[in-house]
């Protein structure tokens, strides 16, 4: 294994490490646009140069394997006069829009401006290359040409990652520019990972453009709930808002974070967020119509059903478990399956689900129906009310209608909610409220909250101890982990 | 305007490609192939091309726009390249340049009325020792001035002088 010297500091690296992965190693920072660790070697932005002993020139730190022996300096004049050097060149043709400028405050360009240039530019504002700002490009995108410094880290995303090559440098010399086919849209899926890896302004977003000064932006780590895969992710918020999501690359399951999940925190403030119930269909407040599901509840009672949900976390699922262990109902289900996997090779599992895995230890632990029973009863006419949450109710939908059962629903937003509920009762999202999850590969993952849910909102397994109560019944619960612990008792 | 490949292009393009190791080497030359056969590099060209080679398209634009004799646009029966680099500068293309402007009526990267000339200046055409150079289509023509430029078009125009190939 190659010996190598950085800054005085030695180790030994595996074959076939790069001087830059070296110095990472060895806790050397060394400046880079173009490269990053997911992405092919480009080595285009020079920004890395280091001086290596014996060799002539500057090299590239991120295109230069370590060898034994090396003895590499990242603190020389030579060096810092290089860095200078590169980022004048970047900085000429560069518009300065900083004040109007999403990427300001995360910005490549700025940050090493201010830790290694600081020099005063030597080209006049007038003479800077003129190129196309703000060109919508597909669903998501902004492209800002202007700012572009040519890295090439989109253009290797889109040929390595989605392997779909929409994008090229076009032209030459000062006139190169990066840009698809004409007429045709940027949208494989997974384009706002370009915002995230571009090292400058030149790709932003159009869905957090102009919302938030990033400087302001206060960071939650969470899990992305979009489906199976169960990402992990960081919600960035300010105020009581959620702005974006973007991913927290790992080993086991993420470098990137698909366009479909990073839209999921949309729920939060949609138009059609519940904060009140609704009885038939009408709004009425959330005691009220806890009272009426109360009423409903004690109607039926033991011809009452409970139903858990896997887009329901762990927690939510064993509160619905206590309440049908209370109602002493043998009419409830935690079974489901789907087909899990990665279906597009990247990220998006064939389970459009968050939590089919937890669901079924909620199973493994509290029992129940198979859902087939469970959905055969329901059409029976057996059952005269089932409690659910209103996406897995969905699924019963011709059950429902044959065995005319009422239904009891909780729900995040009105969109979710099935046809036919009897009542429907808002619960605080998965980004207001913890809950754990268990992704496609087995690994238990709990979702922080970021924001505060709406007023009188609460977590499902709260609202569940608030309509039991109003039923008679005591679920113990002062917790959501209290819910996981009493389902083991 | 539609274009499409035919068969002797397909032929053409199979006999290439098999020079070569990649497929992606075969391109230039086809680019070259498809302009001399089309007049320029149509869109459509493009596709077919990334289509025949198995590239995605953005590569093939992206070395159809780096290099400058590849033409975008259809150009003129002739197409006058003027050298304006340093040697041919200073053995006084500039004023070729504003002759053939005057000339022809027509300003750089236009073709004249009657669709027989295009006018562009261009890069080092390696011939500095015969400077001042102009290639038209894939002949050279050196060490010019005003006078025989005046004399070349008029051969071209009256179909004296065919521009020959390399």
């Amino acid at each position: 294994m190659p010996k190598i010297t950085i800054d005085g500091k030695t180790a030994e690296v595996a074959k076939g490490t790069t001087v830059l992965e070296a110095a990472q190693q060895l806790g050397v920072y060394v400046p880079r646009y173009c490269y990053h660790p997911k992405l092919p070697i480009s080595g285009n932005c020079r920004m890395c140069l280091v001086e290596v002993e014996k060799s002539p020139k500057l090299l590239t730190a991120c295109s230069t394997e370590a060898a034994d022996g090396m003895v590499v300096r990242t603190d020389t004049d030579k060096v810092k006069t290089a860095r200078r050097d590169v980022l004048e060149y970047l900085l000429i043709n560069h518009p300065l829009d900083c004040p109007i400028c999403d990427q300001a405050g995360e910005c490549g360009l700025q940050d090493y401006y201010m830790e290694y240039s600081r020099a005063k530019s030597r080209f006049p504002n007038e003479d800077k290359v003129r190129r196309q700002k703000r060109r919508a490009l597909g669903p998501h995108l902004v492209l800002d040409n202007e700012r572009c410094i040519l890295c090439t880290r989109c253009v290797r995303f889109c040929s390595e990652v989605t392997k779909t090559s929409e994008l090229e440098v076009m032209g030459r010399g000062d006139r190169s520019y990066i840009d698809l086919k004409e007429g045709k849209a940027l949208d494989n899926g997974y384009t706002l990972n370009l915002a995230d890896i571009c090292p400058v302004g030149a790709w932003t977003s159009r869905d957090f453009r102009f919302k938030q000064r990033v400087w302001f932006l206060k960071k939650t780590p969470t899990v992305c709930l979009g489906c199976a895969t169960g990402c992990l992710v960081e919600a960035h918020h300010n105020k009581n808002t959620i702005y974006r999501l973007s991913p927290r690359p790992n080993a086991e399951t993420n470098t990137w974070l698909c366009d479909r999940g990073r839209m999921t925190y949309k729920s939060v403030s949609a138009g059609d967020r519940l904060v009140k119930g609704i009885v038939k269909n009408g709004l009425i407040e959330l005691e009220p119509a806890l009272r009426e599901a109360a009423a409903r509840l004690d109607e039926a009672r033991d011809a009452a059903a409970v139903l858990g949900s896997p887009w329901l976390s762990v927690e939510d699922n064993s509160a619905l478990a206590l309440l049908a262990r209370a109602l002493k109902t043998e009419n409830y289900s935690f079974d489901f399956s789907a087909e899990q996997g990665i279906k597009d090779g990247i990220l998006i599992n064939k389970d459009p689900a968050p939590n089919t895995a937890g669901a079924r230890q909620v199973k493994a632990a509290a029992g129940g129906l198979s859902f087939s029973d469970f959905a055969k009863r329901a059409a029976s006419g057996r059952i005269k009310l089932i409690v659910a949450e209103a996406r897995a109710a969905a699924a019963l939908k011709d059950e429902l209608k044959a065995g005319g059962a009422a239904l009891v629903v909780f729900a995040v937003n009105r969109g979710e909610v099935p046809e036919g509920a009897q009542t429907t009762l808002p619960y605080a999202s998965y980004f207001e409220t913890q809950g754990t999850f268990v992704n496609y590969q087995g690994f238990s993952r709990r979702t922080r909250p970021s924001v505060e849910p709406p007023e009188g909102v609460r977590p499902l397994w709260a609202m569940l101890t608030s309509l039991a109560s109003y039923s008679g019944l005591s679920l113990g619960l002062n917790s959501g982990d209290d819910a996981i612990r009493g389902i083991k008792k | 305007m539609s274009f499409k490949i035919t068969e002797e292009f397909r032929a053409k393009a199979d006999k290439l490609r098999a020079r070569y190791p990649r497929p992606d080497a075969a391109l230039i030359p086809l680019l070259h192939e498809l302009q001399r056969e089309a007049g320029y590099v149509p869109e459509e060209g493009m596709d077919e091309l990334a289509r025949l080679l198995g590239l995605p398209y953005s590569r093939v634009k992206a070395v159809v726009t780096f290099y400058t004799m590849f033409d975008r646009e259809p150009v003129g029966k002739y197409h006058l390249q003027l050298c304006r680099n340093i040697s041919c500068h200073m053995a006084g293309a500039p004023d070729l340049l504003a002759h053939l402007k005057r000339a022809l009526g027509i300003d750089e990267g236009e073709t004249t009325k009657d669709g027989l000339f295009t006018l562009s200046t261009v890069e080092c055409l390696g011939a500095c020792g015969s400077a001042p150079v102009m290639q038209v289509n894939d002949g050279y023509f050196e060490k010019l001035d005003t006078a025989k430029l005046d004399a070349l078009l008029d051969d071209l125009r009256h179909g004296r002088v065919v521009p020959g190939g390399r």
